[in-house]
């Protein structure tokens, strides 16, 4: 069991006896510091997606389907092509990455987690956390050291991504890939 | 009385459910209740309302008999939630969580079982009537963007039946505020003759104050610019060296008081409701907890409230008066965040220099700062201004619909 809270894009969970792929999270605060938690779901035997709110703190049966580690090979147009040690490839469908398409990037080195359900990949799974590049962030107002005040950044391969003031392009920063928040500049 | 649940779907009927734990003794009751009668009296609505906790309800509702498990006031089920339920309970068209609050595992496994049940008969297409009620989280009002991506989401239960997250909020596609439809009639004709909040004082025992005296009630939590304010207060006189209008601060027992022992030089144990101190040219008086009724009517006699959690908060909006709101403190600071995404939103119409001053007014209060005394003296320079936009901003706020009327809209359509 994982709580809502835990839950990252590619993680399939079980509800009302269906597996479905958790493709986004976005987990906010509301009263008392209880956690709101946002998702887009897809249903894996419908194929069909759904927006939906859990408590942080709601537990979810995780299923734990066939995974293997992979890395990010090429895109193919609509697929993004994945590779495993034996140089199998796996077809992933752009719509499944869910968040974790705005990670992916040509050359990425970072070992993914691709779950297949019948012989289908249907997610892919990121690191906890990543580095990436900034490639536009404007420049900081006012000299902000203290972390606190935050602004838009772009990362390679597109993302935006809410990142420290002190942040300047070409600064590489670690994300975690669960919540997609700025950790710290690397 | 006993715990055992008969088949769930021969006891549904119409009435709506909602279950309330008592955390923060007023806030999560104040806000239930005032949607619970606004049900029941607007909407003809049997509501059972659920409490965990009768003796808070009790200082908002002092007809309230403690020892009761079940009683009616105002049309409404209240009913004591033991802990396990020790009232069967009856599933109706609705069921509310407030605040998230944790259901009862009776209500959970009576309502799964409807769920099943119905899907079986859909199944086999047997015409029934039993289905689950619609079900809610009533969640916590905020200002924050996020809040109109949220409201009305299905949140998928491991057994199939959704239970939707429902937002109070600022936008018309948030849930909407609570307010009662002839509030803001009985508001303004209140504040159309001055000796009804002469009146008001004199019946809750709040001696000497004058018709043009400054009136300030706080209902906060505890902060040092609240020391800071009140010792500010009772030294205006000494300050300008001029005669100064007297301040009168009403303070209930409880949390603000911890802010000003200093200043009163009493033991808060020893401090009584009724009791009154006077500090050069402020005084504090010590007020008795009130009905909701009363409440609202010393909100909207008062010339500045010092409010906190939400109740308070939202009733503090409709008194068309100035306000401070000291919100909820989270982990993180986070609570500035929604601080700052409500000032926005209240400032948008506010010339510069009144919301440049009751921003920083309100940070100040919310961060424990001694300065607050500087942004409060700011603040009263554009007095004239924040009134003229107290009085305009609940017509803002409340926009075309409150939030039990979106609440019924919500539930016939889903």
């Amino acid at each position: 069991m994982k709580t809502a809270h835990e839950l990252r894009p590619g993680n399939v969970i079980m509800l009302d006896g269906s597996p479905w792929v958790v493709q986004k999270t976005e987990t906010t605060r509301s009263g008392r510091n209880a956690a709101i938690v946002k998702m887009k779901l897809k249903n894996v035997l419908q194929d069909s997606t759904t927006e939906t709110t859990f408590k942080g703190e709601d537990k979810m049966e995780d299923i734990i389907l066939e995974r293997l580690a992979c890395t990010y090979s090429y895109y193919a147009d609509p697929m993004y092509v994945f590779m495993d040690a034996e140089y199998n490839q796996y077809d992933v469908e752009a719509d499944n990455l869910g968040d974790a398409g705005a990670y992916i990037v040509d050359g990425m080195e970072e070992e993914c987690s691709v779950t297949f359900y019948e012989g289908k990949a249907i997610s892919v799974e990121l690191p906890v956390t990543i580095v990436r590049e900034v490639t536009y962030t404007e420049p900081a107002a006012r000299g902000d050291t203290s972390g606190k005040v935050m602004k838009p950044a772009t990362i390679t391969g597109g993302g935006t991504v809410t990142v420290a003031e002190f942040v300047k392009i070409g600064d590489k920063i670690e994300i975690d890939t669960r919540t997609n928040e700025f950790k710290k500049r690397v | 009385m006993t715990n055992e649940t008969p088949a769930a779907s021969s006891y549904k009927s119409p009435h709506w459910d909602i279950f309330c734990v008592v955390v923060d003794n007023y806030g999560d009751i104040g806000v239930t209740w005032r949607l619970a009668k606004q049900l029941a009296a607007e909407y003809q609505i049997e509501i059972n309302l659920w409490v965990d906790d009768l003796n808070s309800f009790s200082h908002i509702l002092p007809e309230l008999d403690k020892t009761l498990s079940q009683q009616q006031f105002f049309g409404v089920n209240i009913f004591k939630w033991n802990k396990p339920l020790d009232i069967p309970y009856r599933p109706g068209s609705v069921l509310i969580e407030a605040f998230a609050c944790e259901l009862p595992s009776q209500v959970l496994s009576t309502i799964d079982e409807l769920h099943q049940e119905s899907k079986t008969n859909f199944e086999q297409s047997i015409n029934t009537a039993s289905k689950p009620p619609v079900w809610l989280n009533l969640e916590y009002l905020s200002a924050e963007d996020w809040v109109d991506g949220c409201h009305g989401l299905p949140s998928m239960q491991a057994s199939g039946i959704n239970k939707h997250f429902y937002f109070p909020g600022f936008t018309s596609k948030s849930g909407g505020l609570i307010c009662e439809s002839d509030l803001f009639n009985q508001r303004d004709k209140w504040q159309s003759s001055p000796s009804n909040k002469l009146a008001l004082f004199k019946k809750l025992g709040l001696i000497g104050i004058e018709a043009n005296d400054i009136v300030i009630s706080v209902f906060s939590y505890e902060t040092l610019a609240l020391t800071a304010l009140c010792n500010y207060w009772a030294n205006i006189e000494v300050q300008n060296n001029s005669e100064q209008t007297a301040i009168h601060a009403l303070i209930p027992l409880g949390k603000s008081l911890a802010s000003i022992e200093s200043l009163i030089s009493t033991p808060l144990n020893k401090i009584k409701a009724g009791q009154q101190f006077t500090v050069g040219n402020l005084t504090i008086h010590i007020l008795p907890m009130t009905a909701q009724t009363q409440f609202d009517r010393l909100l909207w006699s008062c010339d500045f409230n010092i409010v906190r959690g939400e109740d308070s908060f939202l009733r503090a909006q409709w008194a068309a008066k100035p306000f401070i709101w000291h919100i909820y403190p989270q982990e993180d600071d986070y609570h500035l965040v929604k601080l700052q995404a409500f000032v926005n939103i209240y400032c948008l119409n506010l010339e510069d220099d009144a919301a440049n001053a009751w921003s920083k007014t309100n940070f100040a209060f919310n961060q424990q700062e001694s300065n607050v005394v500087e942004h409060w003296q700011q603040l009263i320079c554009a007095q004239s201004a924040l009134q003229q936009h107290a009085k305009h901003w609940p017509i803002d706020a409340k926009k075309d619909a409150d939030l039990a009327s979106r609440l019924v809209e919500f539930v016939k359509t889903s």
